[in-house]
């Protein structure tokens, strides 16, 4: 019948279901967290079913389970508890007449708060009553009832614990007396009116005592108790239970023992309420031994925030048990304030896990490993059909063992947790360095001081730690539960099955033989829990093997059930072995299982010991992941309503809540070992929340941590963005930092950066907080898709408000960005980099090809470059004019951003500054590259359109004023005449060229020639790059092309007229794959080969692109034509006119030695304003209208250059007054830089645009040139232009 | 002094008690599987979410392109005379 069961479950795991996610969180979902074992869900009814005569003692059990459960929720409803008087309402002076209305509100809400506190004091009174009556009950020497069993003794126990928690926070919480008076005023006030008010007076003041006397809980217990004189015995042997539970520590785990150390010390005080009771007390347990325990942990955890201690306990408690008070050396323990310095030291040695997290994470890495080997023998075991008994046993016995050491490992973990809790709850701290300087001044509330600043940032990472150690072995535990059940089950199966079955049976045999009593107990043991027919459904083969090896061990062997004992044969196993040992006397002196007295020998003894304490700790491993759940529950770190309370607020800000303050840590500190455990103190919010929900059933708690884990979220998801985003771009920066730089550097190794691990955290699909499932991978793309897009508009921000040498800076900090976008691809899925450049360069649109970058670009020359700038002809740069600018420039203001906009690590900011601060100054190749990088086939044309059109346009405004100058030419200048030497040909110059009334005109006329003259050198050195680019780009394609070289260098195509290589090579293996019979898409392969052939195609096109320096002087040789008529005259003669021209030339070379004059004169001024440019839009203009060699013959400078080389040969020949020429040196020296400048523009001229037969370019109505076309001189190119706007 | 113990009738729950190990064997089994089976859900349930979460991704992407092109069509289509020479 079980089989198909198995089955269909076995068949389950054939689902695949592997996840990328990392477990970087805490166990999450629990299958079943209900106690079945340790709390038995029904009330131990089948106990009576063993006969032995226990129903008094179970019905006691239950009485005290039910009081203890309500006595929880008590106590939650105390700790919770809120004053209600902070948000009463108060009445403004002219709503007087209403306040007895106000009065009866305010009473009505406040009544309901004090009916609570009045049950409260109801049910502490019945607890007491019935728990001293149970005690009394089962004290009773004669013994007409069987008990008090062991659960019994834990039952009473628990209570004595909650009663103690209660007493204790009702001392603690301030603010309930305050309502309380608050609430009795109001009374007063609406009573007034009513009848019969004193029964419900004497009720107050009943509770108005019970609230204000401390230990009101303790004293009454005290006085129930001790109406009848016979309890000391059974606070006896709790108290003997207690210490040795404790000393042994081994069944114990944290929440348990942290019960016996607070129930201690109050249970002392009252079994030492006299003499004789202290003397025969301390017959029993040494007084060394109750001290050792209460020195051991002077601060024992109560409440999450708020702690017990035994010593202040002890004495104040002295003041209200007279008796007690003689107990002088229990009195002298000191209390954790009064700790000498030297043991606080100790203790806090002791108490803090930064003292401990080394030997905490061996262990941790030790258990990890043993415990997932074990899971894998017992996953092997599964896996096998038939396995050797022998073995099956030793795989699930260590299993369970590996189970026992995490329930120890955790249990010790956590009960550290609470402890430091608890000792820094203690010792708040004293000297608060604050981390922001300007909150100096502010006091900090008490919670500040024992959370915030007390702990150090090593203890926040001990801490982190830790509580990533026990979610993580948690989750670990959890993981494995119905896995590891059955063979736990077997395991405890057998172990009981071991024990009542030889043990038993040897003792039975050999020392009880002769005791009746006794005997007939251990046969009850046998009877109760013994399965003797557990091998009768074996296979008779088995039977066979297993009496074969049955003699070998000499023992009854008998099969494994997966079945673990019941929590009524637990209980009932206990209390016959208590029976055994303790004989039913409560009298018996020494200790449990201490030797004196006894009947029973030492050996069996410790047996019986050994397998008491065993079964007490079966039970928390049957409540597996009940046991799991508690042991790795954190939540308590977030509660701190006692504080809250008493620092009179509504809730602390976050950098209080501890939680937070451990993610924050982590974040902050950068510390690649601990990010991957940044999720776990989010588990702490869980569990706080689950906890404020199941536990202390308070809606308002869980909206206030849920309001929390929000805010708490949101900054941690942008704190993380943040963090991922440095560091990426720090190592994108840090990679494209020159090698050779970073070696040649001393301290090269602050450029590197430290690895740090984000994949576990980028592939968190699900993180669980609070029920909730929140992905935290799409979380991070979309934030990181927008800080990427943000980089991107700073970038260009930061661009426009810089000159156009900025360009250069632009293009590396987009390649660090490009680059960390390509790092961080490869672990999330962001937007390409391609696509969000394009959003931000808003250059979406299909039909524009302006991008914002381009339009920046030709602004900036359009404002900037061209009027400022000034060309300098030998380093092929153009840098600023030192003058003032000529165009006033306005830029908005740097835009300020985080170092990680930049590169980073400030150190890597540093670098990449320095490295863009080199071409900062100046704009040549360098920023011709970046442009064309930049703006890509795209808008590059646009750029040069527009630029074209400048200079059409520059044409245009400079025609009027060259007329206005042509008209101020004199009507003749002759050749200049040798006889007057230079000084003479100077005067005639300066004659004739004084421009009369247009004088003004030169400089504009200059400025727009030198505007065009830098235009075309910026074409030229665009010409330049585009060169080199796309030589590389061919060198890249053409193999693939099929082009080689031919012998004369030109290009020829290695396959005539049939595929290229790419093409050939898509094909073939496109056809290969599509006739294999197996290929599932064959349309795929067919569409790859077509887009080869496109691709094809594509490349071949872009082949043959013409020179845009060519283009450029076409465009302008075009421009030029609609004034060539009047800039060029056809003499009438038909001969070349000397003297009466007003040719262009004639103007250019009238203008060309003014200036060299003048910048002779005024010590090279007006170079710098024009720079070599002029010379460049001169000469072209003159060449392009045909006019080189008129321009050479008749230039005014050449001439005074001939006269003076004259004027030199003549006087060096005559040996006379060489200084005649002097004073004109420095002018002929500039004319003849200028003479040079000009031949090397005609010269380039030449050779990029032969004008010899008018040989121009045509252009295209598309505006593509047309190469070598002939066409008349006289015909207008201008006409084809495309126009704008045409 | 009485002691405790002393089944009363010993026998009787000897057989018993051997009859509740053997009905509990039952029950364990059966509990453990739905337990198991709830597992499986909860496994389940947890994978399913991630390959959803990494679909939903996919489609994330892909739907950004596509208001992408739409965007670039649009533009396009706004001014159809390019379209027509």
């Amino acid at each position: 019948m079980a089989v198909p069961v198995e089955e269909a479950i076995a068949a389950l795991s054939t689902f695949s279901l592997e996840d990328e996610q990392a477990e970087v969180q805490g166990p999450g979902i629990w299958v079943s967290s209900e106690r079945g074992a340790t709390d038995s869900p029904i009330e131990y009814s089948d106990v009576s079913a063993y006969r032995l005569s226990l129903s008094e003692d179970t019905k006691a059990l239950n009485q005290l389970d039910a009081l203890i459960q309500e006595g929880k929720e008590m106590s939650a409803v105390l700790y919770t508890y809120r004053s209600c008087v902070k948000a009463l309402p108060q009445l403004p002076d002219s709503m007087k007449q209403s306040q007895a209305d106000l009065y009866l509100e305010t009473y009505q809400v406040l009544d309901l708060e004090m009916s609570r506190l009045r049950e409260i004091q109801r049910w502490q009174a019945s607890a007491a009553s019935k728990l001293a009556a149970d005690m009394q009950r089962f004290s009773r020497p004669e013994r007409r009832i069987n008990g008090p069993t062991i659960t019994h003794l834990w039952s009473m126990l628990k209570l004595l614990d909650v009663l103690v928690q209660l007493d204790h926070l009702k001392n603690a919480k301030a603010t309930i007396p305050n309502d309380f008076s608050w609430y009795k005023r109001t009374f007063t006030q609406v009573s007034v009116q009513w009848h019969d008010t004193d029964a419900m007076r004497e009720e107050l003041d009943d509770l108005q005592i019970f609230l204000s006397t401390r230990w009101a809980i303790l004293l009454n217990l005290h006085a129930e108790m001790f109406r009848v004189n016979n309890v000391e015995d059974i606070l006896q042997v709790l108290i003997v239970f207690a210490v040795e539970s404790l000393e042994l520590d081994f069944a114990l785990l944290f929440p348990e023992r942290h019960i016996l150390l607070r129930v201690l010390p109050v249970l002392v005080v009252l079994a030492t309420s006299s003499e004789k009771d202290s003397e025969s007390l301390y017959k029993r347990v040494k007084i060394n031994r109750l001290i050792n325990v209460f020195k051991n942990d002077p601060v024992i955890p109560a409440f999450p925030d708020l702690h017990l201690s035994p010593a202040a306990i002890m004495k104040e408690l002295s003041i209200y048990f007279q008796k007690f008070s003689s107990q002088t050396r229990l009195l002298t323990l000191p209390a954790p304030h009064e700790l000498p310095p030297r043991e606080a030291q100790d203790y806090q040695r002791h108490y803090l896990i930064i003292h401990h997290i080394g030997s905490i994470r061996a262990e941790h890495d030790d258990f990890i490993i043993r415990f997932a080997s074990s899971m894998n023998q017992l996953l092997l075991l599964k896996s096998i059909e038939s396995a050797d008994i022998e073995w099956c046993k030793e795989v699930k016995g260590s299993m369970y063992d590996m189970v026992v050491e995490g329930f120890q490992l955790l249990s010790k973990w956590t009960a550290r947790v609470w402890e430091q809790c608890a000792w820094k709850f203690s010792r708040p701290c004293k000297d608060v360095i604050p981390t922001e300087p300007h909150d100096s001044s502010a006091s900090f509330s008490d919670y500040e001081k024992v959370v915030r600043y007390n702990y150090s940032p090593d203890e926040r990472k001990a801490l982190v730690e830790l509580v990533g150690y026990i979610k993580s072995v948690g989750s670990m535990m959890q993981r494995c539960d119905t896995l590891v059940a059955d063979a736990l089950w077997e395991t405890i199966h057998a172990e009981v099955q071991d024990f009542v079955q030889n043990t038993l049976a040897t003792m039975l045999k050999t020392t009880f033989r002769k005791k009746k009593d006794l005997s007939r107990i251990l046969s009850d043991m046998r009877t109760l829990s013994a399965d003797w027919m557990a091998n009768t459904s074996r296979p008779e083969s088995d039977l066979q093997a297993l009496q074969h090896g049955g003699e070998e061990s000499k023992g009854i062997l008998f099969f494994p059930r997966p079945v673990a004992p019941t929590a009524a044969q637990v209980h009932c196993l206990q209390f016959l072995i208590y029976e055994v040992v303790s004989g039913g006397n409560l009298r018996k002196p020494g200790g449990l299982f201490g030797n004196s007295g006894s009947e029973v020998p030492v050996n069996d003894l410790k047996q019986l010991e050994t397998f008491f304490y065993k079964l007490g700790f079966f039970l928390h491993i049957l409540d597996y992941s009940a046991t799991v759940a508690s042991l790795s529950d954190l939540g308590f770190l977030w509660f701190r309503e006692f504080y809250l309370e008493s620092s009179r607020v509504i809730q602390f800000p976050i950098e209080c809540s501890l939680p937070w303050m451990l993610v924050d840590y982590v974040l902050e500190s950068q510390n690649a070992g601990l990010l991957e455990s940044v999720l776990m103190p989010f588990d702490i919010y869980n569990d706080s929340a689950q906890q404020a929900l199941v536990v202390l059933k308070q809606r308002f708690l869980y909206d206030e941590i849920e309001a929390e884990v929000d805010h708490c979220f949101d900054i941690f998801v942008s704190k993380l963005c943040e963090t991922i985003f440095t560091y990426y771009k720090s190592w994108a920066a840090s990679e494209l930092l020159d090698p050779s730089f970073l070696f040649a550097l001393d301290n090269g190794e602050k450029y590197s950066i430290q690895p740090m691990r984000f994949t576990a955290l980028l592939k968190m699909t699900r993180v669980k907080l609070l029920g909730r499932t929140i992905n935290l991978r799409s979380l991070i793309a979309e934030r990181m898709n927008k800080i990427f897009r943000e980089n991107v508009e700073f970038l260009f921000d930061r661009f426009e408000s810089q000159d156009l040498c900025a360009v250069v800076e632009l293009e590396k900090l987009l390649d660090v960005l490009k680059h960390a976008h390509e790092l961080l691809s490869k672990d999330l899925s962001v937007d390409s980099f391609s696509l969000m450049l394009n959003e931000m360069q808003e250059n979406i649109s299909l039909v524009s090809f302006s991008s914002r970058l381009g339009s920046q670009i030709w602004s900036e020359m359009q404002n900037d470059f061209l009027p400022n700038f000034i060309l300098c002809n030998t380093t092929q740069r153009f840098i600023r004019s030192s003058k003032v600018p000529l165009v006033p420039v306005q830029k908005p203001s740097v835009p300020y951003a985080k170092p990680n906009f930049y590169c980073g690590t400030p150190d890597l900011n540093l670098a990449h500054q320095s490295f863009a601060r080199l071409h900062s100054g100046f704009f040549g190749i360098p920023h011709m590259f970046s442009i064309v990088k930049l703006l890509g086939s795209r808008s590059l044309p646009w750029l040069i359109r527009a630029l074209l059109d400048h200079i059409s346009n520059k044409i245009t405004t400079l025609e009027p004023m060259i007329t206005g100058l042509q008209e101020a030419l004199p009507k003749s200048i002759g050749l200049l005449p040798f006889d007057g030497g230079v000084t003479g040909c100077m005067r005639l110059v300066k004659e004739h060229l004084n421009w009369g009334a247009k004088s003004e005109l030169k400089t504009e006329v200059l400025r727009g020639i030198k505007e065009i003259g830098s235009v075309l050198y910026w074409m030229g050195l665009l010409d330049i790059v585009l060169r080199e680019v796309e030589t590389s780009h061919f060198m890249q394609t053409a193999p693939w092309l099929g082009l080689l070289p031919g012998a004369e260098g030109q290009v020829l195509h290695s396959q005539g007229g049939g595929d290229s290589p790419i093409v050939s090579l898509f094909k073939s293996a496109s056809a290969a794959i599509v006739s294999n019979p197996v290929c599932q898409n064959a349309t795929s392969f067919s569409i790859l080969s077509k887009q080869a052939e496109a691709a094809d195609l594509l490349y071949k096109a872009n082949l043959n692109t013409g020179s845009v320096l060519e283009y450029a002087l076409a465009f302008t040789s075009a421009a030029l034509d609609k004034y060539c008529s009047k800039w060029s005259a056809m003499p009438k003669t038909g001969f070349v006119d000397i003297t009466t021209s007003k040719d262009f030339y004639r103007i250019y070379s009238g203008l060309q030695i003014g200036y060299l004059e003048e910048s002779v004169q005024l010590s090279s001024n007006s170079h710098e304003v024009l720079g070599d440019s002029v010379a460049w839009g001169g000469c072209t203009i003159i060449y392009l209208l045909g006019q080189q060699l008129h321009f050479e013959l008749f230039d005014f400078s050449h001439q005074v250059l001939n006269v003076a080389e004259v004027e030199t040969a003549s006087t060096a020949q005559a040996h006379r007054n060489p200084h005649l020429v002097q004073g004109w040196d420095t002018l002929i020296e500039s004319m003849k830089k200028a003479r040079r400048l000009n031949n090397h523009v005609f010269s380039m001229l030449k050779a990029r645009c032969p004008l010899e037969d008018k040989t121009a370019c045509a252009i295209k109505q598309s505006g593509a040139p047309l190469h070598r076309i002939r066409f008349e001189n006289t015909v207008s190119a201008f006409e084809t232009l495309p126009q704008k706007g045409a | 002094m009485a002691r405790a113990g002393g089944i009363t009738n010993a026998v009787n729950v000897g057989i018993a008690v051997q009859a509740d190990w053997e009905n509990r064997e039952f029950i364990s089994h059966i509990s453990l599987n739905v337990r198991r089976l709830f597992e499986f859900l909860v496994q389940f349930e947890a994978t399913t979410k991630s390959k959803l979460a990494s679909l939903n991704e996919k489609l994330d992407t892909l739907e950004r392109r596509l208001e992408l092109l739409e965007v670039q069509v649009g533009t396009a289509s706004a001014n159809p005379s390019l379209f027509t020479s």
